[in-house]
């Protein structure tokens, strides 16, 4: 489109703005905001004001109060636990998709994607309800005989965050590896057959390893997904399940120091940026050159 | 990989069955329970019923919160379709700034809705523009135009060049091009990717939370019931939501999927 004829005065004055739109609605809406956003951080609040004098207090204090490094360091513990967890649900759910032929194989696939454009609330709802004192789940485990009485172990605390976030995010780890999975070429893996291998000295060796940027763009997206999550924690965290994205909520909400939520979210995207870099690095490594 | 080993294969379908039923069972309980009535905290399985389906027709808060809904996802699939269309034509086979100005479109879609949506707030708080559905709207245009550009932009490249080419060839002007032979070939993809905007925008939650004024989206007021635990008729909601998705799925699947898959194999 770039090429061409461009006589036409309609279509020059459309390129001319389709330009200026391609330039200011990235800029303004995106960068503009993000760029208040950070400067904002070094602002500091007084009286319920806020002062326009740049500090680094928020970041000293993020470093040196008690409350804040610990649960930072305890919420990317629990993202990456839901990681792995997906992960190992996933990744067979992935590969027996492979397996299957034709038809079956995206209609299966499908079926599994679905529940991710489901409401996202609403599912947090259903899981409370199924996690509770009185939910499927217990009545489930004492009905087998595995408890004796209904267990407070997976409503409001960080097990039920750890549950809530895995079942949301599968989904978000099933897809990368199967389409790493089906990427592999048929004919290596009948050539490690013809070589004498077994199957399973075959998927250690050839599927596995062809897999892994798959795995680790399936984690990385899992895990920015749940450390960004306010949602779930506040719902079924309750009072000890206290993550980092509820404290940065509260900043707004409640405590009133945007600067200081603003510096807790830098330290948040940081994070979240370290994890896509990792995701990409590794998940690009390989994969892609076969 | 078909001659897999049959104790493994009933091993993978077992854990794929247990992910299956992971993932639908918080989307069952509500709609299984939405036909029975419940009392002191149980559910009553002996009589079955709609009244949680009447009891919803008269929730003026929801049925509202539910027209905001439909108007902050109406208005953001036109807006984020037409410059997500817009920036694809324009990015397309362009080299210069493109990847930044790419990464900087992409960038909500990246960060945590809760960064994108805080930046939102205090961006708007310093241009003086006060919290309402306008900057809800532009909250859930940001988020999902990233989606609608790829989908755009990967039907543009896959687009055959000869096709504009021959139209050239044949005497037409660059408008005619972009009429008769562009904008057809882009149809599908730009309907795909509206349907998706719509079912993103529908759910959106967090950024919205952070944007909006006195007006609440039917996911944020979801939220605020819930926190205090919620009347009976909300299962029925979520029945009807659930079905309201799968249809959106479908959708966006029969515009999205079959075309591509068919230009993936030839």
């Amino acid at each position: 489109m770039s090429a061409g004829v461009t006589t036409q005065p309609a279509e020059r004055r459309l390129s001319l703005l389709v330009t200026v739109l391609a330039f200011a609605l990235p800029v303004i809406f995106v960068l503009v905001p993000l760029a208040i956003f950070l400067v904002y951080s070094f602002f500091s609040v007084d009286q319920g004001t806020i002062v326009y004098t740049p500090t680094l207090g928020n970041y000293v204090r993020f470093f040196t109060d008690p409350i804040f490094l610990p649960v930072f360091w305890n919420t990317i513990v629990l993202c990456v636990s839901v990681a792995v967890i997906c992960i190992l649900l996933a990744y067979p759910a992935a590969y027996f998709l492979t397996t299957l032929i034709g038809r079956w194989r995206y209609a299966l696939l499908m079926l599994l994607l679905v529940p991710l454009l489901m409401s996202y609330v609403i599912k947090i709802y259903a899981i409370r309800s199924i996690l509770g004192l009185n939910g499927f789940l217990n009545k489930a485990l004492v009905a087998i005989g595995i408890l004796q009485q209904p267990s407070t172990l997976f409503v409001f605390n960080m097990n039920a965050i750890l549950l809530t976030l895995s079942l949301l995010l599968i989904p978000f780890a099933i897809l990368p590896i199967f389409l790493s999975l089906e990427r592999i070429p048929q004919t290596l893996l009948r050539a490690s057959d013809d070589l004498g291998a077994s199957g399973l000295q075959t998927f250690l060796r050839i599927t596995l390893p062809l897999s892994l940027p798959g795995v680790a763009s399936a984690a990385s997206f899992v895990f920015v997904l749940a450390i960004g999550d306010f949602l779930t924690p506040q719902m079924v965290g309750g009072i000890s399940g206290f993550t980092f994205g509820r404290i940065l909520y509260s900043q707004f909400g409640t405590a009133y120091n945007w600067p200081f939520g603003a510096a807790l979210s830098v330290a948040l995207a940081i994070v979240v940026i370290c994890a896509i870099l990792i995701g990409e690095r590794f998940g690009r490594s390989r994969g892609t050159s076969v | 990989m078909n001659d897999l080993p049959r104790p493994s294969t009933i091993f993978l379908a077992a854990i794929t069955t247990l992910v299956a039923v992971l993932l639908y069972s918080p989307l069952f309980v509500p709609i299984v329970s939405s036909f029975f009535t419940i009392s002191h905290g149980d559910v009553d399985w002996s009589s079955p019923t709609l009244s949680t389906y009447w009891a919803l027709a008269e929730n003026h808060d929801i049925l509202t919160a539910l027209r905001t809904t439909l108007i902050v996802g109406l208005c953001t699939v036109v807006l984020s379709v037409v410059s997500g269309t817009l920036l694809a034509l324009y990015y397309h086979g362009r080299r210069s700034g493109r990847s930044i100005l790419q990464f900087i479109i992409f960038l909500p879609f990246l960060m945590p809705p809760i960064i994108s949506g805080l930046a939102l707030l205090i961006f708007f708080r310093e241009i003086g523009l006060e919290r309402s559905l306008l900057t809800v709207v532009i909250g859930h245009t940001v988020f999902v135009l990233a989606i609608v550009y790829r989908t755009v932009l990967m039907r543009l490249q896959s687009m055959s060049r000869t096709l504009v080419e021959a139209s050239y060839d044949l005497g037409a002007t660059g408008w005619q091009t972009f009429w008769r032979i562009i904008l057809p070939n882009l149809s599908s993809a730009m309907v795909g990717g509206a349907v998706l905007a719509f079912a993103l925008s529908f759910d959106e939650t967090m950024i919205t939370i952070l944007v909006t004024g006195t007006q609440s989206t039917l996911p944020v007021r979801l939220w605020a019931m819930m926190r205090l635990g919620f009347s009976p008729d909300i299962n029925a909601l979520v029945a009807l939501i659930l079905m309201f998705t799968v249809l959106l799925c479908v959708l966006a699947a029969r515009f999205l999927i079959p075309r591509q898959m068919a230009t993936e194999r030839s």
